[in-house]
């Protein structure tokens, strides 16, 4: 039977790791509150973006110049090699935030090698890259400190490597897995095909400006630069969902390990309590007997 | 009077968003005025000023680094890397038109071809 010092000790330390999660859970809280903001002020920019780029390539389809010629659009049937971004954490204690993500990429992984596909892995995020170094998993890019600190412009270098070396013909299909934000309790992980771009969704719905002008007068000029930039953004857009995901599971983990600290607190005390009155009784019969054998 | 729709927005969120009477905007082949009723188009935009007239109160200039604008009859929206609104009254002018040179300044574009726009913002710090 464990004795009262150490029961005590033992429920001293729950409790202040139980101070500890709650202050984490807090601290996500208010960063999910900011991250969100962000992301539902990009979300405005993403949907504009989006409208002028449907706009131009349907504008293209209709001067019979069709999008599918297009580098960026053109579909590649058998596709030999396969570059695969993840976006992970750049801290743990989010529960199965990480290994989600981890887990859908290798996944993905042994589907293309069992095609006989080749594939790329880069990433962001220290837990992702950390774990495919452990395992001996080589990265082409991989870049740590992204992921808890979105910036547009580091993201945009990120990505425009990959890209540029997709539109050189390196590469035949560009994948991005993360981790995306649904609500406050739940994160899904979200594989999106970043090129080629899915030139169905892109037909669908737009109304069509039969005299739309079109500066500079080279149709693929600018097309090209807003798929480009198009990207990028995506890729932003990425890092900030992934963020708010993060951001919501730390908080769910951490209420979780609140409450079951709570509850360890309640049983210890519990067990504290019975050893307490154990001792006391067996020093009662002790007192007892000693003055029985004195009479 | 007739007004057309205006959205500035960047990746950070929206700049401007209202009803307005005239736009001069920078286009990558020149500058370009826009009133309502404007053909549809479509441009690149280059480092520049964006120039705002609203109906009744001062105009408002808007530097940007690059971009896209969409013109339709009755809105225009215009998609940008990085902007900085300066609007007579602003409390903090001093610090924003020093903001708006370096956002110009940052693009890498040789100087000779914004130092047109560098001088408005400034004209524009004075005038106020």
């Amino acid at each position: 039977m464990a004795n009262l010092k150490d029961i005590q000790r033992k429920i001293k330390s729950v409790k202040n790791t139980q101070k500890t999660t709650h202050a984490m859970k807090l601290v996500s809280s208010a960063k999910l509150k900011r991250t969100e903001e962000l992301a539902s002020q990009s979300r405005i920019y993403a949907t504009k973006l989006t409208e002028v780029m449907d706009e131009i390539a349907k504008k293209m389809q209709d001067l019979g110049e069709d999008a599918h010629d297009n580098v960026f659009f053109k579909e590649n049937e058998n596709p030999k090699k396969v570059d695969i971004i993840f976006i992970s954490a750049d801290k743990g204690l989010c529960g199965g935030f990480n290994s989600q993500t981890l887990k859908h990429v290798n996944k993905l992984m042994d589907g293309f090698k069992a095609d006989d596909i080749k594939v790329r892995l880069s990433g962001v995020g220290r837990k992702g890259v950390d774990y495919y170094k452990f395992n001996n998993v080589e990265m082409m890019r991989e870049v740590i400190g992204l992921s808890s600190a979105p910036d547009y412009d580091k993201a945009a270098e990120f990505i425009s490597e990959i890209v540029d070396a997709y539109a050189n013909g390196e590469t035949d299909r560009i994948i991005m897995v993360h981790n995306g934000y649904v609500n406050m309790i739940s994160q899904e992980v979200r594989e999106d095909q970043v090129l080629p771009i899915d030139a169905s969704e892109v037909k669908e719905g737009v109304e069509s400006h039969s005299e739309l002008e079109i500066e500079p007068n080279d149709d693929s000029t600018l097309l090209v630069a807003l798929t480009k930039k198009y990207i990028e953004f995506s890729m932003y857009y990425a890092l900030i969902d992934s963020l708010a995901a993060e951001h919501a599971a730390r908080m769910q983990a951490m209420d979780a390990a609140t409450t079951n600290a709570k509850e360890m607190v309640k049983t210890l005390s519990i067990k504290y309590n019975k050893v307490r009155q154990e001792a006391i009784t067996t020093e009662l019969i002790e007192i007892i007997s000693g003055v029985e054998s004195m009479k | 009077m007739k007004l057309m729709k205006l959205e500035i927005v960047t990746p950070l969120g929206t700049i401007y968003d209202g009803e307005v009477k005239q736009i001069t905007l920078p286009g990558s082949e020149g500058e370009f005025g826009v009133l309502p009723e404007h053909a549809t188009l479509v441009s690149l935009l280059k480092t520049g000023v964006i120039t705002v007239e609203i109906a009744d109160s001062p105009k408002i200039d808007v530097a940007i680094n690059s971009g896209y604008v969409k013109v339709s009859e009755s809105k225009v929206t215009c998609i940008v890397d990085g902007a900085i609104a300066l609007a007579a009254g602003d409390s903090d002018i001093t610090e924003k038109i020093k903001k708006a040179t370096d956002l110009l300044k940052s693009t890498g574009t040789p100087h000779a071809a914004i130092a047109a726009s560098i001088s408005k913002v400034e004209h524009i710090g004075k005038s106020f």
